[in-house]
C-alpha cells in the first residue's frame, strides 16, 4: 500500500526512498494497464522518491553535455555564484516529469503534456519526491483524459516545481490511443 | 507623488513576437550510445528502450526513447563547434534575437512540454525556436518586468512534429 504524500513527509528523510513506487524493469514487463475508469479525482499517483547525489549530477551533466560549473564544481557554486551547493539543472525537471508520467500510463496510455514553474533549487543530496494528484477526468472521442496537479517536493515538503499535467488513458473495452498522438480539437 | 513606471514592453520588443530562430539540424542521429547514457543518468528503467524483443510486443512495435530525450540530444555540437580551451561549445545555434532591454536579471520561470511521438533509433532531428509571446507584468515593488515565452518545436526527418517545449523566462 502506497504511503500518502502527507504521511511520507512525516518520515525521517533517510526512510523516504524506501517508499518510492518507481517500477523495476521486471515490474515494467508485467505492468497492468491503468484504465480511465480506475482513476478517481483526488487520488494520488505513484510517487518517485530518490536522494540524488553528486554522482547523479555528474552523470546528468555528461549525458546532456552541459558543462556549467554550478552543477559539479562545489567551490565554484558556493563561492562564485553564492549557491547553497551544486544544483540540478532546471531542465532536469523536464526529463523527470514526462518519464514518470509515461511510466504511469504504460503500456497503453500516453503522456501528453505538462507545465510547471521553477520555484526552488534542487541541491545535490536532497530527497526529491515526484508526486501527482488527479484533479479532473473526462472522456472525449473514446479516450480518457486525466488532469493532474504535479510537483517535486524535497524532504522538508518545500515545493520546487508546482505544475499541471494531462495524460491519456484507454477506456475499458475502448479503442487504443492513437500513435502518434493527435490532440483533441 | 508617485509616478507610473515607464513601460518596458517597447514597440521594438513587441515586434519580436513570432520571430523565429534558424532551423537547426541536430548533430548525428538518435543513437544507441546517447540513449544508453541518457536513461542511465535520468534514470528511467523502462525496458522498451533497450529490450528489442519486449519492445516489439508493445504498441510501439519497436524500441523507443524517453519522451523528451530529443530536446537534449538536439543540442549536441559537432567537434568543430567545440572549444578545446573552454571545454564548451563556442557557437550558439538557433538562437532567437536578443531582447533589446536594460533589464539585466534573467530568470527561468518554468517550462511546458507537449509530446506527440518518439523518434526512432536512426532518426535525425531538427528544431526551431520562436518567441511565442512577450508580456509585461508589474512586480510587488511597482516595477514592470518582461515575461518571455520561447517555444521550440522538434521534428524528425519526415517533418513530423515530435514534441514542443515552451519555456518561460523573466527579465527584470
Amino acid at each position: 500500500m502506497a504511503l500518502p504524500l502527507a504521511e511520507l513527509l512525516k518520515l525521517d528523510p533517510d526512510k523516504m526512498p524506501a517508499h518510492s513506487e518507481r517500477p523495476t524493469p521486471d515490474e515494467f514487463r508485467h505492468k497492468k494497464q491503468v484504465y480511465y475508469e480506475d482513476v478517481q479525482i483526488g487520488q494520488e499517483i505513484p510517487k518517485y522518491i530518490q536522494r540524488f547525489n553528486t554522482v547523479h549530477l555528474f552523470n546528468w551533466c555528461a549525458a546532456i553535455e552541459n558543462p556549467h560549473r554550478i552543477h559539479y564544481d562545489h567551490p565554484y557554486a558556493i563561492n562564485y555564484d553564492k549557491l547553497p551547493g551544486v544544483l540540478f539543472h532546471g531542465t532536469w525537471r523536464m526529463a523527470i516529469i514526462p518519464s514518470w508520467l509515461k511510466d504511469w500510463t504504460f503500456p497503453g496510455g500516453w503522456f501528453w503534456k505538462a507545465d510547471w514553474q521553477v520555484r526552488a533549487m534542487v541541491v545535490a543530496n536532497e530527497i526529491t519526491i515526484v508526486w501527482g494528484k488527479v484533479t479532473n477526468k473526462y472522456a472525449k472521442d473514446g479516450l480518457g483524459f486525466v488532469d493532474l496537479e504535479i510537483g517535486i517536493k524535497n524532504q522538508d515538503g518545500i515545493e520546487g516545481c508546482p505544475g499541471n499535467a494531462t495524460v491519456v488513458l484507454p477506456l475499458k473495452g475502448g479503442k487504443p490511443i492513437p500513435y502518434p498522438f493527435v490532440p483533441p480539437n | 507623488m508617485s509616478r507610473q513606471a515607464e513601460s518596458v514592453l517597447t514597440p521594438e520588443i513587441k515586434a519580436l513576437i513570432g520571430e523565429k530562430g534558424e532551423m537547426v539540424e541536430g548533430w548525428g542521429v538518435v543513437d544507441e550510445e546517447y540513449l544508453r547514457r541518457f536513461v542511465q543518468a535520468l534514470p528511467d528503467w523502462d525496458p522498451t528502450y533497450w529490450d528489442a524483443e519486449f519492445a516489439r510486443k508493445t504498441r510501439f512495435k519497436a524500441r523507443t526513447v524517453p519522451p523528451v530525450m530529443v530536446t537534449y540530444m538536439a543540442g549536441r555540437r559537432p567537434l568543430e563547434e567545440w572549444s578545446p580551451v573552454e571545454g564548451r561549445p563556442e557557437v550558439e545555434r538557433g538562437s532567437l534575437p536578443r531582447i533589446p532591454t536594460k533589464l539585466d536579471r534573467h530568470l527561468h520561470g518554468g517550462d511546458a512540454v507537449e509530446v506527440f511521438q518518439y523518434p526512432k533509433l536512426g532518426d535525425s532531428v531538427c528544431y526551431q525556436r520562436r518567441y511565442a509571446d512577450i508580456q509585461e507584468r508589474v512586480g510587488g515593488d511597482g516595477k514592470p518586468f518582461l515575461v518571455i515565452i520561447a517555444e521550440t518545436t522538434y521534428w524528425n526527418q519526415k517533418n513530423e512534429v515530435l514534441c514542443k517545449v515552451r519555456s518561460t523566462y523573466i527579465n527584470r
